[in-house]
């Protein structure tokens, strides 16, 4: 080999390192640059930019985000003395504890809901398309659609564990209202209920490119005495992808669980 | 009738299709003069000229029971003889071990078959299908990554797509050794690549021409073409597979 001058060298490194680099990270999607993104000199994401914008001037929520703070063991967990539960509620509450959560639906393999999908530790992915927000979790492999085209909840509907989600914009706040769930939600790990009476708000608002917080009120009067709410902050999770997450394959806890 | 009794009915109607959005009317669908929506109009573009592929869809029929019922005379599926002998086991005991009949997703090409609806997305650098099916969606990059070189296998897959012409063509690789193609239960190989063309006849109806490249299973890659109908004016349905799922006590008796 000729002797090549020092920046040479180093440029013929810098090359070789870029390739190995770029074969690894389209090895698997989990790695994968995502485009368009705002990066500091060093090519990292800046998560500090300011939030972007959809072409309607709104903010745009979507890309990969994950809950940073652990409410999915208890939704509440900010609330001092705890969420204000009526009787029924705080019996049921009760009885959940007591059998460690062993009726809890997401130990079936059923989907999380509203908002359980928002607080698991799990990263989901918003989109913004005609008429719709979506979401896609990758909890349960499940998805949500919230319809932002102006139609009303539905007066009569069928119960379903997502319910159903409308949302609107105040200002720079995404406003998702959401109704119709079934009586057997479970609005955390620990069991706080949900009923077919529960009515969720959720209030999106992007603070900057990579960060972002939910604030959730629960309202629902079977259970709670009152509406309450708790904050969420979400993280943006660049250069990445979910992971597909089929709880049925090759389950064996079901058979396992202790409790009562 | 009168004008008090068609104010009537007409506020009644408007009633009974807010109660649920399974009678909610989609909105800015080309429509008859009558109302009805136009399934013959025809296909609509989106602004980059290409045939628009987002809404409401659904198998029509659908070939999910045995996706040979769309063969032609002296068709045959190509099998390997590992392959022919496990299809004809799943036949005998009856599907009894379904990965569906589990709550697992259908996958990649098997959810195409269902005769429930899903719903196909436009959003830059991917297009996102939802299936009603076993509540599952997937995600089709169209940003121009290449496949992964190493990938997990899923039921899904990895799935790229691009347009050719009017044709926009998916490209699926990195599946799991474990997905049935059809409910007979044609295996699918973790060797498998399928590719997926999607051709929007009118604005009523789409084609998907699906083949199986899957060497390991089949000794030459073979195709079926599943046409779907537009569901207008309808929405999906929450489908959780697992609620009050009574398979597992039941499994052992299906079957031989």
């Amino acid at each position: 080999m000729t002797r090549t001058k020092p920046h040479a060298a180093i440029g013929l490194a810098v090359m070789l390192a870029a390739t190995i680099a770029s074969a690894s990270l389209s090895a698997q999607w989990i790695k994968y640059p995502t485009p368009g993104i705002p990066r500091t000199a060093d090519g990292k994401p800046n998560l500090n930019a300011p939030a972007p914008r959809q072409p309607d001037g709104k903010p745009d929520l979507s890309g990969i985000w994950i809950t940073q703070s652990l409410y999915i063991g208890n939704l509440a967990k900010d609330l001092k003395d705890g969420p204000p539960m009526t009787p029924w509620g705080a019996e049921l509450y009760k009885q959940r504890r007591d059998t460690l959560s062993k009726e809890d639906p997401t130990g079936w393999c059923v989907v999380g809901g509203v908002p359980r999908s928002t607080a698991v530790p799990y990263p989901f992915k918003i989109l913004h398309t005609n008429g719709m927000v979506v979401i896609l979790y990758e909890a349960v492999h499940s998805y949500r659609q919230i319809f932002t085209d102006g139609r009303p909840l539905p007066t009569d509907p069928n119960p379903q564990w997502f319910g159903y989600s409308i949302g609107r914009w105040e200002g720079d706040t995404f406003v998702v209202s959401s109704a119709g769930f079934n009586d057997n939600a479970w609005l955390d790990n620990n069991g706080h209920p949900g009923t077919e009476s529960l009515k969720v708000t959720e209030r999106f608002r992007r603070k900057d490119f990579g960060h972002m917080d939910v604030q959730v009120t629960i309202d629902d009067p079977k259970a709670y005495t009152k509406p309450w709410d708790v904050t969420m902050p979400l993280v943006l999770q660049a250069d990445t992808e979910m992971i597909e997450y089929m709880c049925t394959e090759n389950e064996r806890d079901l058979k396992h669980l202790v409790g009562k | 009738m009168s004008r008090l009794m068609l104010v009537t009915l007409a506020l009644a109607m408007s009633a009974a299709v807010s109660a649920q959005w399974l009678n909610y009317p989609t909105a800015g669908i080309p429509r008859t003069a009558d109302g009805k929506p136009n399934l013959n109009a025809p296909v609509p573009r989106t602004p980059d000229g290409k045939p628009q592929l987002a809404g409401l869809w659904r198998p029509n029929p659908g070939l999910v029971g045995d996706v040979t019922r769309s063969f032609k005379n002296g068709e045959v599926v190509p099998f390997q003889p590992w392959a022919d002998t496990l299809y004809k086991q799943r036949r005998a005991t009856n599907s009894k071990d379904d990965p569906t009949a589990n709550c697992i997703v259908g996958g990649t090409p098997r959810s195409d078959f269902v005769g429930y609806p899903f719903k196909i997305l436009q959003v830059p650098g991917m297009v996102v299908i939802l299936y009603e099916a076993v509540h599952a969606y997937r995600q089709v990059f169209t940003d121009g990554r290449p496949f992964p070189t190493d990938p997990q296998p899923t039921w899904f897959g990895y799935s790229v797509g691009r347009w050719d012409g009017d044709v926009f063509v998916v490209e699926t690789t990195g599946l799991n050794d474990k997905g049935w193609i059809d409910n007979a239960g044609k295996p699918s190989t973790d060797k498998a690549r399928i590719t997926e063309r999607f051709v929007r006849k009118d604005f009523g109806n789409m084609d998907i021409q699906v083949t199986i490249d899957d060497p390991k299973a089949y000794t030459k890659p073979w195709s079926v073409t599943q046409p779907l109908a537009y569901q207008p004016d309808t929405e999906l349905l929450e489908y959780i597979c697992n609620e009050n799922n009574k398979y597992f006590d039941l499994v052992h008796d299906f079957g031989k």
